[in-house]
């Protein structure tokens, strides 16, 4: 979830008029974003935006956009975009190289002129292009933007494709100029972005119609014509990336932020030597959603109160959309052109809840009558905890992730790995249990300062490697106990292991076994009605060591019960 | 503390006497000698029998007697009480230092060896059996900074007879240390610690005498009135206790004998040290209560597995496979095997459409290429929804009402509001009755029910599995506005693919906060804690209801 800085005072400049910062807070619901602090300086407000849907809200343009919509669509006043109107074919041109077409198809952009562009302009705008790339062009890859000031280029521009070696110019940052490949390979973006172009014998390139050299798409601008400075009044915004919609609805998300701040937007044709879904010439920006059919008996439904075809209406034209009948009870709802989101009508019922406020939803009490129970694996696991709570052990709970070393080598035990992470934070991380003893025993070693006896238990999930299992491990409930005390021997812990067998019913009876966890003819596998379900055995004083452990200990640990993949 | 003095029985002694360990007889025999009845623990370490070895193994013996003794009773009386506890740096012999107690310092043994005769040779010095533990050099070289000695050529010349301060200090405080009763009560003063200090440098690497153990001290009071000598004892107790009753026993029923006797008044004021006993985990108690809650409103349990595929984690919940929580540093990856085996073909073939182009469910999709192949990479489950998912796929009752409480993983950094592994608390409610105003009703019912909230309000929220998505907050009586937990209901790309054709709510519940309110611990790893001791200092609060 983008988080972003606003400015003291801009989004009452945007808007027009003040708020008090409480309704500025209270309305930021409206466009799904949380005030998350401010900054003790400059007192900027940090905005988490929770919708990753929503690019279009990832900026103070946007929000102050969405709120005024709100308030001054109740009047019925809606602002004007006259860009996103235009019919005609556009005056300036940007030419698609056909080569392109499998490395970075599409292009889009605006050009925006009338406003000397102020620093804290400058940089709101540098903070959208930064967010809307990483965030909604995931780090680039499916959409990149590039701001140009673009008085001293000269049009039409060509978007082709040229080998890494091939074109040479001085990057943004840099004194020297430097080949493509230079640049992937010494600039910081270069190599930040380089896995985007890897593998490509031919990758982007922005010039004019001299052959000057805009940008690198998508890993850096030129320093001769990709620097916009404050007091410049003549801007091009380019976006481009691998989806059409995408980039477009970037360039309308830029056009509508740019008109906000006093732009004249211009549009710019796009010519594709290929069909794209829009045609060889696609003017940007445009509109890209069509909109959804809302039923107003399935909004009813949804709701849960009868949503009049009006009120639908008024309230959805305020949050923004344009709104059309379609007939017996249908309302075709068009959101504005920055947005792409409505995939299903239930997108559209949820801005009109929202146009509306939640608040003005009475809440229902759920009707319908159900019978509750915990699953069977939790009442096994529940009895099983009961008995040995009973029995004076205390519970614990451990972590499922662990380290591998506490799993197999200090408990002296080898077999099959346990299931490991592939990308592990921490190797005290790196492995999941697959017994739970291991963990109660370094419970133990860190518990020198607790009156003895220590009798310790967990009932828990551990992850059991099994060849048979699609996913190659199976999840069980596991029972271990361990009591560590100075005159503690096998025969405690089996005699409680008796009077657990006989009240759960477990017909428990011993095969002596020795296991590298406990000590040479003091260990024996546990078995239910015959077949083996477990462990006993006094802890090999070399395990105890291991642990720092300084009183015998005698441990425990049997299998509850297997967890389905699906219940119930 | 005269009141809490009770004369016990000749009976009671002798009983105890034969059942009581050596060690705890031992010990209250001790006590019986002293003046004031009273020692320090340390103090006590000495009278232990000596096969008792090694450091640890006393003090676990010693701690374990005092225990039991605080709760044996003599004529039903508390025989012991340890109190005045208070935590100091007090020295401790190393096992050198008790060498060292022995045979005496290195500068000692050579000061001895000199004085048998002077001039001896270094090398003479070396090999003589009293340095066979190497330390000759180092002896030689404090005496001879400090005058005692001179050394000329090859020989050591003893010039004046007396060890340094600071070596006799050392030498006075092993001794001390080493005997019965002999510790820090004496006291120590700057000198003596500056002393300690010097020798104790290298924290047991065992090349120093002495240890600093910053531990805490209990003064040991016996409760009794109690003469070690029996005939002393008998005489006292007798005409004590003539005529009155101390411990009802199974004689006395039968005989009638306590009739016309006044029993003994216990002192009741004592107050034992609570023992272990055995008992739930707090947060496990707190996440009981929290199920039985659920139940209770009809809600049935889902269970699963740890290991899950990005498929049913997040595919069969429509999130798209570029959205943000799907990437690398979010979601634990199993490295063996990567892929499942198989995933449910048909289910899977409808999740695919309903992301590509929304397949039938009345949506446009994602609009993506949807790669298969990834659905099948093994991962750790990252949220209780993907249990969610999994119901919705096997037919679950309409109406129906499902939760779990699961353990969910996230690679995020271990600190004290992140675990390595956390519990989530999440369901759903399907039925053809569901809608928007049923789902805020759900959640103001969870507030009031299971987090006491005192007022709920509703905002937007964003998740890409529900539409419309809301966010519940609520006014906690102790914590004031935070939140509770996300909510919506399910899209129907996502119910409809899995088969499901009525309105789900989905809702999940944040209660780690609360849980960690209602046990008072302020760093989430403290739940998890491996700690025994701390363990049993953790206790769940009542609740109002």
């Amino acid at each position: 979830m983008p988080t972003i800085s606003i400015a003291p005072g801009d989004l009452d400049a945007l808007l027009g008029r003040a708020l008090p910062e409480s309704e500025w807070e209270a309305r930021l619901a409206a466009a799904k974003g949380e005030l998350k602090g401010r900054d003790e300086t400059t007192g900027a407000w940090r905005v988490e935006l929770n919708d990753t849907n929503r690019p279009d809200l990832w900026s103070a343009e946007g929000i102050a956009r969405q709120v005024r919509s709100l308030l001054e669509g109740a009047a019925g006043k809606r602002q004007g975009y006259p860009v996103f109107a235009g019919r005609t074919s556009p005056r300036l041109e940007i030419r698609v190289d056909a080569r392109l077409r499998e490395v970075r198809p599409y292009i889009a952009a605006v050009r925006a002129r009338g406003v000397a562009i102020t620093e804290p302009m400058l940089l709101a705008l540098i903070e959208t292009q930064e967010k809307l790339a990483e965030n909604y062009g995931r780090r680039r890859r499916f959409a990149s933007v590039g701001l140009y000031a673009a008085g001293k280029l000269r049009w039409p521009l060509d978007y082709a494709a040229v080998s890494p070696d091939e074109a040479r110019f001085v990057p943004l940052g840099f004194e020297q100029p430097l080949t493509l490949r230079e640049i992937l390979e010494k600039h910081p973006k270069g190599q930040a972005y380089r896995p985007i172009l890897e593998g490509r014998p031919l990758v982007p390139i922005f010039r004019d119609s001299r052959g000057e050299i805009l940008s690198f798409p998508p890993i850096i601008n030129s320093r001769a014509l990709g620097e916009v400075k404050p007091g410049d009044s003549d801007l091009l915004v380019e976006v481009t990336g691998t989806d059409l919609r995408g980039t477009v609805l970037l360039s309308n998300i830029f056009a509508a932020n740019l008109a906000d701040r006093g732009f004249r937007c211009e549009r710019v044709r796009v010519t594709y030597p290929w069909e794209t879904p829009w045609g060889r010439e696609v003017a940007t920006p445009r509109p890209v959603s069509e909109g959804v059919v809302v039923d107003l008996a399935e909004a009813s439904r949804l709701l849960g109160e009868a949503a009049g075809a009006a009120d639908l209406r008024a309230r959805l034209v305020a949050y923004g959309c344009e709104v059309s009948g379609e007939g017996r009870g249908k309302l075709r709802v068009v959101p504005p052109p920055w947005r792409d989101d409505y995939m299903h009508p239930v997108d559209a019922i949820e801005d009109y809840a929202m146009a509306r406020g939640y608040g003005s939803f009475a809440p229902e009490m759920p009707a319908d009558f159900t019978v509750g129970a915990v699953h069977e694996v939790t009442s096994v696991a529940d009895r099983v905890r009961d008995h040995l709570i009973g029995c004076g052990f205390e519970e614990t709970i451990g972590n499922v992730l662990t380290d591998r070393a506490t799993l197999r080598d200090r408990v002296r035990r080898g077999g099959v790995e346990p299931v490991t992470i592939a990308n592990p934070t921490s190797e005290l991380h790196g492995v999941l249990r697959d017994a739970l003893l291991p963990g109660l025993l370094r419970l133990e070693g860190a518990s020198p300062r607790a009156t003895y006896p220590h009798r310790a238990f967990e009932v828990g999930e551990v992850q059991s490697p099994h060849a048979d299992a699609d996913v190659g491990s199976r999840t069980l409930v596991h029972a271990a106990a361990l009591w560590a005390s100075p005159d503690v021997s096998f025969s405690d812990l089996h005699a409680l292991l008796e009077a657990l067998g006989t009240y759960l019913d477990w017909e428990v009876s011993l095969a002596p076994q020795d296991h590298g966890t406990f000590i040479p003819g003091r260990a024996a596998k546990v078995q239910f009605r015959g077949a083996p379900r477990g462990w006993i055995g006094e802890v090999h004083p070399e395990v105890l060591d291991a642990f720092g452990i300084r009183t015998p200990a005698v441990g425990l640990e049997v299998v509850v019960a297997p967890v389905p993949e699906t219940s119930p | 503390m005269a009141g809490e003095i009770l004369i016990a029985t000749h009976a009671d002694v002798s009983a105890f006497r034969e059942a009581a360990p050596l060690i705890e007889w031992l010990i209250v025999t001790h006590l019986a000698g002293q003046p004031e009845r009273s020692t320090m623990d340390e103090g006590l370490l000495g009278i232990l029998p000596a096969d008792i070895r090694g450091e640890e193994a006393r003090r676990s013996a010693l701690n374990r007697a005092l225990s039991t003794l605080e709760h044996t009773r003599i004529g039903g009386a508390q025989l012991l009480r340890r109190e005045e506890v208070e935590a100091r740096e007090a020295p401790e012999l190393t096992d050198l230092g008790n060498l060292f107690r022995l045979n005496g310092l290195p500068e000692e043994r050579l000061l001895r060896l000199l004085q048998e005769r002077s001039p001896r040779t270094i090398a003479e010095i070396r090999e003589h059996k009293d340095f066979d533990d190497g330390r000759a050099g180092n002896a030689i070289g404090t005496l001879k900074r400090a005058g005692v000695i001179s050394v000329r050529g090859p020989e050591v010349h003893l010039e004046k007879p007396e060890l340094p301060e600071d070596v006799r200090r050392l030498a006075t405080i092993l001794k001390n240390l080493g005997s019965p009763g002999g510790d820090w009560v004496g006291g120590f003063d700057e000198r003596d610690w500056a002393v300690i200090r010097e020798n104790s440098r290298t924290r047991g690497s065992g090349s120093d005498p002495l240890r600093i153990r910053s531990q805490k001290r209990y003064r040991i009071r016996l409760l009794v009135e109690f003469d070690a000598s029996h005939e002393s004892f008998e005489r006292t107790a007798e005409k004590a206790m003539a005529g009155s009753v101390g411990p009802l026993t199974p004689e006395m029923l039968r005989d009638g004998t306590w009739r016309g006797k006044e029993f003994r008044r216990w002192n009741l004021a004592l107050r034992p040290a609570a023992p272990p006993i055995g008992r739930r985990h707090p947060y496990r108690e707190y996440l009981d209560s929290v199920k039985r809650k659920l139940t209770a409103m009809g809600f049935v349990e889902m269970v699963g597995s740890l290991v899950e595929t990005e498929f049913w984690n997040m595919d069969a919940l429509y999130m798209p496979q570029f959205h943000s929580a799907r990437e690398i540093h979010d979601i634990y990856l199993v490295k063996d095997p990567p892929r499942a085996r198989a995933l449910p073909a048909a289910v899977a073939a409808r999740v695919a459409t309903a992301h590509r182009d929304g397949g039938g469910t009345g949506s446009t999709g994602w609009r993506y290429e949807f790669d298969a192949d990834r659905s099948r990479q093994t991962i750790l489950r990252s949220h209780g929804t993907v249990l969610s998912a999994r119901t919705l796929a096997s037919a679950p009752k309409v109406p129906g009402k499902y939760f779990a409480v699961a353990r969910c993983f996230r690679p995020d950094v271990v600190d004290a509001s992140h675990a390595a592994d956390f519990f989530q608390i999440e369901g759903i409610v399907l039925g053809k009755t569901i809608n928007f105003r049923s789902l805020l009703g759900l959640l103001r019912l969870f507030g009031y029910e299971i987090a006491r909230a005192t007022e709920c309000r509703f905002v937007p929220a964003y998740f890409p599995f529900t539409e419309p998505s809301v966010e519940v907050h609520m006014r906690h009586p102790t914590l004031g506005w935070m939140e509770l937990g996300g909510a919506g209901i399910f899209r129907p790309e996502l119910t409809k693919p899995l088969g499901v054709d009525v309105p789900v709510i989905a809702w999940g519940l944040g209660v780690d906060r609360m849980a960690m309110v209602a046990l008072g611990v302020d760093d989430i790893r403290d739940l998890f804690t491996a700690d025994l001791a701390k363990l049993r200092e953790m206790k769940v609060r009542a609740e109002r209801h």
